[in-house]
């Protein structure tokens, strides 16, 4: 469903014109998710999430509306999809200034390139080692 | 070297001595608070930004943690005027891991090592309200902490006229602070000598 | 007058003054703090002999000088800006326009705000600067009428409480909801109350308005995981700094930063960057920077994360800028440049400002007239002296006024008159299902004599002091019981509040379609998105753009007090 091609004048907001594009991760579609649902106890936090192919479906609608940036972060969103929240904060707080070494940040970059099949958020935190390195801001 | 500054203010007017012992060690003691200091405190300044003397400031925060039979030791941070930096490394220092950040111009945290540095137990934001009945709860509370209690938190002072009035001058101030930070400086005990200043 | 001054002679008395200088002395405005210009520690406004020039060289598609420094001594701010934020194919011809003809096709409306987006997306800081600085108030307003993203504007508020009264912020939160807010935030005193307050605050935003997204500005790290949990919509306190030292200070990066907003996105959460002048010269590390030019370093540095928008407009610094000349002027320049480079610009007007109503008002004008995509970033929804964000620029006192400004000029601030009574009824609403939802969980109970003291009450001052160290534990035990925005919803329910809890869900559930990620993104009454993909500012010069009209300018119309044109002896309601 990632191939579909969107026109964002036609198509956006998705969950009006394309709901039939969305799934939660757990595989539901959208309309499933109602407050019976919710009562029946068939709706749990973990279907409250953004599936990785719906941010790359908003990221086609970003750059075709001029906005690269914003359509890049959606790509690197749709990575950190895979990863558990605790994950998530533990590498944000490695990148913090002066909390990690360059060897702990490949160490992270590799994880998120073979592990989670990250590449743009690995080549993100491989930047960072660099740029950390040249200015002195990381851990001694 | 010792920094001596005198409060003129009031009846009962002090110095306040502040003499560098050597290198801020961590404490072993589990019944202590640090109470650290910005680079400039009772140094190149003697009050805070409404001209409350650092002496008598000084004097509240220690009564307020003796009083509750904890003790207090005073370090100097010499490598930042952040005050969550001030505040963290105090506490990192303490033997309970409760600290006290103070900048010259009256800001105030207590802090706790094992939280975020960006985080807190207490903070008091507003330089311009600090008076000396809080500076001796801010005390009292950090002691109270340091036993393993949890007291209320000293309710925190709200003016919001206080920013368009005294901002632009808070910025001066730090900035005449951020000068004296000397980058690679460790932290240092200080030994505090408050007196009643000789009359005339 | 000069015999008497000889006749008896004294110690020098004080200089007699005139009747007049005693009023003006007695004035509001001299309650401000003004001060000097000190451009070399960065204490001035936008004119600083201290920037640095404009300049770009491009090689192999890498920009590899920018603004008088070589790569190589790039801080990591250049760097980031740069790498990401800067197009360099099209840095070359944008570069090469002068400043005069940048702000030109800025104010001019026959050059469509595409147009000026080619152009702005090849400009480097120094460059925006000089752009900003070759015009006025007035042509920066021209500019941010047709600039901002979103064609519609709206307003923030904050719902805080200097006791952190959960109940408390919950009425005022449907109050602010029925008066027209799309966006609340809150804040605590005790940072423990967290929780406790964000789950009354998202309780208390559907209460008066369904779809009114909430948020609580907290450490990063934490504003973050109560944003994963669901009990926050959106997140705003993610702060980014002009000058390396102070962004280490904040304890982050423009990596840090870019990453955490991908984190944000990666669960389907809305997030905006904060900055603003003055906080650099604040925190006393500008480099000897204007602080105009290091807040243009952070619209950059928003822009190259990808993060859909910002909040500025100097925000928590405004007494320093407000402080020095021409210093509101370049807190519109802010707004302006955020808007040019095609973010989101939640636009201040969020902290006390001043003493006087008239500077209170000329900063606000700004912003208010041209239209942004917030307008507040918030208005207080409380009284100023429970407003935790130190007091904003308006508070509920001035409610009547914003409603008689925006009739006055026909200006859409976003805003709108609610007869008492639906004000009552939604502020005892949201007590009620709060009350229902603490109880569910199994939180510290709310007795009907809060929810009555609540429903009539102006502030905290007016409330029953709640038990606060059972409320902490209370928190406390919604983190370490992993409650979710899920859990809050089965408590409306379970409380007989089934409409809100629809409500909720449905804020909830938009998460799933990742729509509210795009720039300037609002939820309205119905859970639709609207942005500035289906929403795109128009504005192309008279007879364009938004301007309020239909059912719109009809609801603008009411006031507390109108005369009836049919029976003068009467009010119309």
């Amino acid at each position: 469903m990632s191939d579909a091609e969107l026109d964002p004048q036609r198509d956006y907001p998705l969950a009006s014109h394309r709901p039939e594009l969305l799934r939660t991760p757990t595989g539901k579609r959208i309309d499933e998710l109602t407050m019976a649902a919710v009562l029946a106890g068939e709706v749990a936090a973990e279907d409250l999430r953004i599936a990785p192919e719906t941010l790359r479906l908003q990221a086609q609608i970003a750059d075709s509306v001029g906005r690269p940036q914003l359509g890049q972060n959606f790509r690197r969103a749709a990575e950190l999809t895979a990863l558990p929240d605790d994950k998530v904060l533990g590498i944000y707080n490695a990148l913090r200034p002066r909390a990690s070494t360059r060897q702990e940040l490949t160490a992270i970059a590799d994880e998120l390139e073979h592990d989670y099949s990250a590449t743009l958020c690995a080549r993100l935190v491989r930047e960072a080692a660099d740029v950390y390195e040249r200015r002195g801001i990381l851990a001694s | 070297m010792a920094d001596t500054v005198a409060a003129r203010d009031g009846a009962a007017s002090r110095t306040l001595s502040l003499v560098e012992k050597g290198p801020a060690l961590p404490g072993r003691r589990s019944d202590e608070v640090v109470i650290g200091v910005s680079p400039a405190f009772g140094a190149f300044f003697s009050r805070t930004i409404v001209d409350i003397p650092h002496a008598d400031v000084l004097r509240e925060l220690l009564a307020g943690v003796e009083e509750q039979g904890v003790q207090a030791r005073v370090i100097r941070l010499r490598s930042s005027a952040d005050l969550a930096v001030i505040a963290h490394t105090a506490a990192k220092l303490s033997g309970s891991g409760i600290g006290i950040g103070i900048l010259s111009r009256g800001t105030t945290m207590i802090h706790q090592k094992d939280l975020l540095r960006l985080s807190n137990l207490e903070l008091f934001p507003q330089a311009p309200l600090m008076d000396l009945e809080t500076f001796r709860r801010i005390g009292r509370n950090a002691a109270r902490y340091a036993k393993g209690e949890s007291p209320e938190p000293v309710p925190s002072r709200n003016d919001y006229m206080a920013r368009p009035r005294w901002q632009a001058k808070a910025a001066l101030l730090h900035i005449k602070e951020t000068g004296f930070v000397q980058p690679d400086a460790g932290p240092v005990e200080l030994d505090v000598l408050i007196r009643l200043a000789d009359a005339g | 007058m000069s015999t008497r001054s000889t006749a008896r002679p004294q110690a020098p008395a004080v200089p007699r003054r005139s009747k007049r200088t005693e009023i003006l002395e007695n004035r509001p405005v001299n309650l401000d703090g003004f001060v000097e210009e000190w451009p070399e520690v960065g204490m001035v406004a936008m004119d600083s002999p201290y920037d640095p020039r404009p300049g770009v060289r491009v090689r192999d598609g890498v920009i590899v000088e920018m603004d008088g420094r070589e790569r190589k001594d790039f801080d990591f701010l250049d760097q980031f800006i740069a790498d990401h934020a800067i197009d360099a194919e099209a840095a070359g011809r944008a570069m090469a326009l002068s400043a005069v003809e940048i702000a030109h096709l800025l104010v001019d409306p026959k050059v469509s705000r595409r147009d000026v987006l080619a152009v702005s997306c090849g400009l480097t800081p120094a460059k925006l600067l000089e752009v900003v600085k070759t015009m006025n108030v007035v042509e920066m307003m021209m500019a941010l009428q047709k600039m901002r993203a979103r064609r519609t504007p709206a307003n923030q508020g904050h719902s805080t409480s200097a006791r952190d009264n959960p109940v408390q912020v919950a009425a005022d939160a449907a109050e602010a909801g029925l008066r027209g807010f799309r966006e609340l935030e809150t804040t605590l005193g005790v940072v423990r109350y967290a929780p406790l307050v964000a789950i009354a605050l998202q309780v208390g935003a559907q209460a008066g308005k369904p779809g009114v997204l909430t948020q609580c500005a907290l450490e990063e790290a934490t504003e973050l995981e109560l944003g994963m949990r669901g009990i926050t919509g959106y997140a705003e306190t993610i702060s980014v700094y002009g000058t390396e030292a102070v962004f280490c200070d904040g304890d982050d990066t423009p990596w840090s930063k870019a990453f955490l907003a991908s984190a944000y996105a990666s669960r389907g959460i809305k997030m905006r960057f904060t900055s603003g002048t003055g906080s650099e010269v604040q925190m006393g590390n500008a480099e000897g920077r204007s602080m105009l030019y290091l807040e243009i370093r952070c619209i950059l540095v928003a822009k190259g994360a990808g993060v859909q928008g910002l909040q500025n407009g100097s925000i928590s610094c405004i007494g320093v800028p407000g402080a020095v000349p021409s210093g509101i002027r370049a807190v519109l320049a802010e707004n302006l440049v955020a808007s040019t480079v095609d973010l989101e610009c939640a636009s201040g007007n969020d902290q006390s400002f001043s003493h006087s109503d008239m500077r209170r008002t000329a900063r606000l004008m700004p912003q208010l007239l041209p239209g942004t995509d917030f307008i507040c970033s918030g208005y207080s929804a409380v009284p100023n002296y429970d407003n935790m964000f130190a007091g904003s620029n308006l508070d509920p006192e001035d409610f009547d006024d914003w409603n008689a400004i925006q009739r006055d000029l026909q200006v859409d601030g976003a805003l709108r008159h609610v007869p008492e009574a639906e004000i009552l009824a939604a502020r005892s609403r949201a007590a009620r299902a709060l009350q229902g939802v603490f109880a569910h969980l199994g939180l510290a109970p709310i007795t009907d004599r809060e929810i009555e003291a609540v429903i009539y009450s102006h502030g905290s001052k007016e409330l029953p002091p709640r038990d606060v160290l059972e409320d902490l534990k209370s928190a406390q035990s919604v983190m370490d019981r992993g409650v979710t925005g899920l859990d809050i919803v089965k408590g409306l329910e379970a409380g007989g509040f089934p409409d809100m809890a629809e409500a909720l869900l449905g804020v909830l559930r938009q998460r799933v379609s990742g729509d509210l990620l795009h720039t300037s993104a609002i939820l309205t009454p119905e859970l639709t998105t609207l942005s500035a993909v289906n929403d795109a500012n128009d504005y192309a010069g008279p007879g364009s753009g938004y301007r309020p009209s239909g059912a719109r300018w009809e609801e603008m119309k009411r006031l507390r007090h109108v005369v009836s044109a049919r029976n003068p002896e009467q009010e119309v309601g």
